[in-house]
């Protein structure tokens, strides 16, 4: 399995250094990372092999965290697991993670890598029952020494519901659900629907008390047909695939598609979900560019809303692509701003809202300069950023979701809904 | 706290040493952080073994961790030392009622890997493994190997009691941690350790719902490796896994595809087979869309194999692998090659149209693959040919010669031209790159142009006066180029021989004292061939093949025989560079006895004979097999492509030649006659 972690700048210095197998040499590392600074190639394939020692990396941002191996191990669940140690350090971190963090905690990081991974192989990686028994500064003494809980604890780690603590008390039942949802989009030039897709997350923030048992009823097209007869309103959409937490059941999912679970205490990604059919695709964009002609162009855009009037898409920004030589551009546009952005290399077009079937323009005159004249300029796609709050492209909706506990409390439950542009392009 | 203090002054050592026997707590405590700092960033604190282990009498379990740390990482350089500490850890081991001290003594125990210190170790090890608490069950379990590897000859009886274990054992995760403990020792010693019976399967089955993701893979992935006995079983255990497919960890789920997609050739259920299918296809399409771009890409790197052998499973999903703009080149690289893998003569047209779109990328290796990637689908599908042709030709009238790409346009024409040499009268093709044709600079660009040049002499304006720039440089090229500007010569000579006897005569003047003893052999054989009867040049060299085999050769990335060893080892290290483990590592013993040597890169020559797991999906998929997708390095990288056309023609007349040769050295005074002809 993994021979050794090590956490390193973007100088190649090594911040953090663990080795769980004896077969590395730290020799060996602080080579491959001079090697990986200086070539690119090394820097972004994720993994690399040199004479039988592999070494496989994740970039988060200016840190990069490098497991190495001398045997054939599977590689996505290295590359999951760094990803999965990421997380843990970021939730020690308040979602950082950068040098001067690392620097600061190094003693604790120690002690996450003593428990992520023992002897190479991958044990505890869940950053909520991490916390309960390695904290910055030590674990309040209590905990430590009151043998019945380390019991408790051991109990926990061990057992067949190992995201959830016994005995969790609060005073309020309460429980949020997310469902986010990013669009995928791939429109031709010729203005054809290449790919469309969903992918969504179900995140669920919950602060139960007990071990409460729960289930969570969508409405998906293969369920709601074995249930009932199928009316108008009940006719369901259908979900490519779908991803659970672990706490979900499996087995009762496979067996008739009911989601049930005993949720972890506090923030969780429930559920992600792809959906390939029947996409509400947001926004419908028209857009022209004319022959350049004393390097002058004109772009023309349309961009029509088509979701309901109630509704109001958020944030929305346009990337229209310009020439490298562009020296300005003038724009005029009756919603939002326009601008020309060097670094960007496009006019970036801002909305702050736009409202549901509606209907807006752009013009641009783009002056270039002289320069490269008869270079072809192959135009990147036009991308599009924008949430959409209480919308889902896939019209995915949440239908139910019983909390049932012993103690039988009232929940209060909140669902949000918001739709997301994710690669979202139009091709020129 | 100075993490990198740059000015470490001498008597850093002296200071840490006086505040770690200082009597104060806390700045002991302070001290052992500074001593891990400065072991982190690679300086020597070994000196301070004995203080550091000294602290150990604290009960602070932070302050214990970090301790045990130094001494894993310094107790190979100070044996001596290290053994005073065994007191310590046994006391750690055997005493304390908490479990987490408990499993962290036999955890760090274990990381020693002294030899002489083992001996201490055997006990205390052999009574965790039976421990109430299954945390320090599972450390326990997890220790054996570490021992293992440094002193076998003190492990039987610990091995025997794994075995007995894995009968016995109830909790999930420890049976999980075990398997592949077991698993690590079984790759050390060389022999089988883990023995599976009905009951067992049935209890790893059971452990797979209960343990957590880790867990999941290791028995997902042991499962793998085991041949069920019959359908039933095989059956059976599909059954247990098809639940997590759902699983949020893309390893669980690509483990789980594994094992179904091995144990499909076990069922003799043909629906069943199918309806499998369709639930494997969309789970690992969303691996394939998974938003983290390194676990995409080694998912990636194993299409090839599955689609090697269950083409099904991407039935009309090449849609799935359109590359989006601002993708991680080496997912692009890895999209583009399958896509071409997919291609078939029925998705082709929208294949071939969104490749139509790479070719404007600014990522100039992008575009050259992009490239090859129409060539090869032009070669491959008959019903692509014009199509494809009609993509290259526009990119060849707007490039410019700093593309990069433009060379592999000239190779990847003459390979069309080769297989359809018709073409040149369907469109304006030969025109068109005869125009840019000053932009070939790399060898084998160089070549392809040569050979255009030659083959199509009379329908190509000024072709002599071109051929006449490459002999005037034959001594500055490479020789790739060198012998096809050679056969091209000839042919032109035979072509017209009139305009060109000057040009053959230098031709054959520079290139008969060629360093290079290829050329300078061939440069022979044609002057003498020259001399006694062109006609038999004409034929020999102007011969026309027509639908040549070597187009048609079905190349696959895996040799059929390593499939199913290919396929258990789906994911690992060895796949990702599309290899064998034995052939990754020396030291790794493949299953099933396959030992031999096996080249997968190189093409197979034979028509092969399908194996038993592609019968068994034959009736799915007849279509599929026969489309099976090339390989990079089929029709691209044959080493020269010139001589290897003239083999053929000279195999094909290879009695013709016997011949000639006989001729030739019967009358050998006749060679300088060729001025005469």
């Amino acid at each position: 399995m993994i021979s050794s972690l090590s956490f390193i700048n973007q100088k190649g210095e090594i911040l953090i250094y663990r080795v769980y197998k004896d077969d590395i040499s730290r020799n060996e590392i602080t080579q491959f990372c001079a090697k990986m600074i200086a070539t690119k190639e090394n820097k972004e394939f994720p993994i690399i092999n040199i004479d039988q020692t592999s070494f496989i990396h994740i970039s988060i941002k200016d840190i990069i965290i490098l497991a190495t191996t001398k045997t054939d191990v599977n590689v996505a669940m290295v590359l999951e697991f760094l990803y999965q140690l990421s997380k843990i350090c970021k939730s020690y971190f308040q979602g950082n993670l950068d040098e001067n963090c690392i620097k600061k905690s190094f003693v604790l990081i120690y002690e996450i890598l003593d428990e992520v991974l023992d002897y190479g192989i991958p044990q505890i990686a869940d950053p909520n029952l991490l916390q309960k028994f390695i904290q910055e500064g030590g674990v309040q003494q209590e905990t430590t020494i009151n043998i019945e809980k380390l019991r408790q604890l051991t109990f926990t780690l061990t057992g067949v519901v190992s995201w959830r603590p016994i005995g969790l008390y609060y005073e309020k039942n309460e429980l949020y659900l997310d469902i986010i949802e990013s669009v995928n989009l791939l429109i031709s030039a010729k203005d054809t629907v290449l790919r469309a897709e969903v992918v969504g997350s179900i995140e669920l923030k919950s602060k139960l008390t007990g071990m409460p048992e729960c289930q969570i009823g969508m409405n998906d097209k293969l369920l709601m047909g074995k249930q009932q007869k199928q009316t108008k309103q009940t006719i369901g959409i259908s979900i490519d695939d779908m991803k659970f937490h672990p706490c979900v059941r499996l087995p009762k999912f496979d067996k008739d598609r009911t989601i049930t679970f005993i949720p972890p205490d506090g923030h969780c990604q429930l559920i992600s979900y792809r959906i390939s059919e029947n996409i509400n695709i947001p926004f419908k964009v028209n857009v022209f560019y004319s022959e350049i002609i004393d390097n002058k162009l004109e772009i023309r855009l349309k961009i029509k809303s088509i979701y309901d009037n109630n509704i109001y898409g958020t944030n929305v920004l346009v990337k229209v692509p310009v020439p490298k030589n562009t020296v300005n551009a003038i724009t005029a546009t009756a919603l939002g701003k326009a601008r020309y952005e060097v670094e960007e290399q496009s006019v970036i077009w801002r909305i702050k809202k736009f409202q549901g079937d509606f209907e807006t323009s752009l013009r641009c005159e783009i002056n270039l300069g002289t320069t490269n004249k008869d270079q072809v300029w192959s135009k990147p796609p036009l991308k599009m950023e924008f949430q959409i709050p209480m919308f889902t492209a896939s019209g995915l909706r949440v239908r139910f979701l019983k909390v049932m506990e012993k103690a039988g409390y009232k929940t209060n439950k909140w669902i949000r809904y918001l739709t997301k542009g994710g690669e979202y392009l139009h091709r020129l | 706290m100075a993490y990198f203090g740059n000015n470490q002054q001498r008597g850093e050592l002296q200071e840490l040493y006086a505040d770690l026997n200082d009597l104060n707590f806390e700045k002991k405590k302070e001290a052992i952080k500074k001593v891990i700092a400065y072991m982190t960033v690679g300086k020597d604190v070994s000196q301070l073994f004995q203080s550091v282990i000294k602290c150990l009498e604290f009960q602070d379990i932070e302050m214990k961790k970090l301790i045990y740390l130094y001494i894993v990482n310094y107790s190979r350089q100070k044996p001596d030392d290290a053994i005073m500490v065994i007191q310590n850890f046994r006391k750690d081991v055997r005493k304390s009622e908490n479990p987490l001290v408990r499993a962290l003594a036999i955890r760090t125990f274990g990381c020693l890997r002294v030899p002489k210190l083992n001996e201490y170790l055997i006990e205390p090890l052999k009574d965790c493994v039976q421990d109430d608490d299954p945390y320090v069950r599972k450390t326990a379990v997890l220790c054996v190997p570490k021992v293992f590897e440094v002193s076998p000859e003190l492990c039987p009886a610990l091995l025997e009691q794994l075995q007995k274990l894995l009968e016995k054992e109830s909790n999930a995760l420890v049976l999980a941690n075990l398997i592949q403990s077991m698993r690590e020792i079984e790759v050390v010693n060389g022999k089988q350790l883990i023995v599976l019976n009905p009951k067992i399967i049935q209890k790893l089955l059971l452990a797979i719902d209960e343990c957590m993701e880790w867990g999941q893979i290791f028995i997902l992935d042991y499962l793998a490796t085991y041949d069920p006995v019959d359908s039933k079983q095989a059956e059976i255990i599909i059954e247990r896994t098809l639940p997590r497919l759902s699983h949020i960890n893309p390893t669980v789920t690509f483990c789980a595809v594994k094992l179904i997609l091995k144990y499909l050739d076990y069922l003799n259920n043909g629906d069943l087979v199918k309806n499998l299918c369709k639930k494997i296809s969309p789970s690992l399409i969303s691996l394939l869309s998974w938003n983290q771009p390194e676990i995409q890409y080694t998912i990636l790197r194993n299409i090839s194999l599955i689609l090697q052998k269950f083409p099904i499973l991407f039935e009309n999903e090449v849609k799935v692998f359109f590359c989006s703009f601002n993708e991680p080149y080496y997912i692009k690289y890895e999209k583009l090659d399958i896509m071409v893998r997919i291609c078939d003569s029925k998705n082709f047209h929208q294949v071939l149209n969104e490749l139509m779109i790479y070719i404007n990328e600014a990522d100039p290796h992008f575009v050259r693959k992009t490239i090859k990637s129409i060539g090869k689908i032009a070669v491959m599908y008959d019903k692509a040919l014009a199509e494809a042709v009609s993509i290259l030709v526009e990119f060849a009238k707007n490039v410019q010669q700093t593309n990069e790409a433009v060379q592999e346009l000239f190779i990847q024409m003459q390979i069309i031209y080769r297989k359809n040499r018709n073409l040149y009268k369907t469109n304006d093709s030969l025109k068109i790159l005869f125009s840019i044709i000053d932009y070939a600079n790399e060898p084998e660009a160089k070549s392809a142009c040569a050979w255009i040049i030659g083959e199509f002499a009379e329908f190509i304006p000024k072709s002599v006066e071109k051929m006449g720039e490459y002999v005037d440089n034959f001594i500055l090229e490479d020789r790739l180029v060198q012998l096809q500007i050679l056969t091209s010569g000839v042919k032109l000579y035979i072509k017209y021989p009139s305009l060109c006897s000057a040009l053959i005569q230098q031709l054959i003047n520079s290139a008969k004292d060629s360093f290079n003893p290829d050329v300078r052999d061939r440069t022979y054989i044609y002057w003498r061939l020259l001399s006694t009867d062109p006609e038999i040049v004409k034929n020999l060299i102007c011969y026309v093949a027509v639908g040549s085999s070597q187009f048609q050769k079905d190349i696959r990335l895996w040799e059929t025989k390593d499939l199913i060893t290919a396929l258990e080892n789906m994911g690992s290290i060895s796949n990702l560079f599309h290899k064998l483990p034995n052939q990754l590592y020396k030291n790794i013993k493949v299953r099933n006895n396959n030992q031999q040597e096996v080249k997968i890169y190189k093409a197979d020559e034979k028509q092969e004979v399908p194996s038993k797991e592609q019968e068994i999906k034959k009736d799915d998929q007849i279509q599929q097999q026969q489309q099976q997708p090339k390989q990079d390095f089929d029709l691209l990288n044959f080493e020269e492509p010139v001589s290897n056309n003239n083999n053929n023609n000279n195999n094909n007349n290879n009695n013709n030649n016997n011949n000639n040769n006989n001729n030739n050295n019967n009358n050998n005074n006749k060679i300088d006659v060729y001025d005469l002809i």
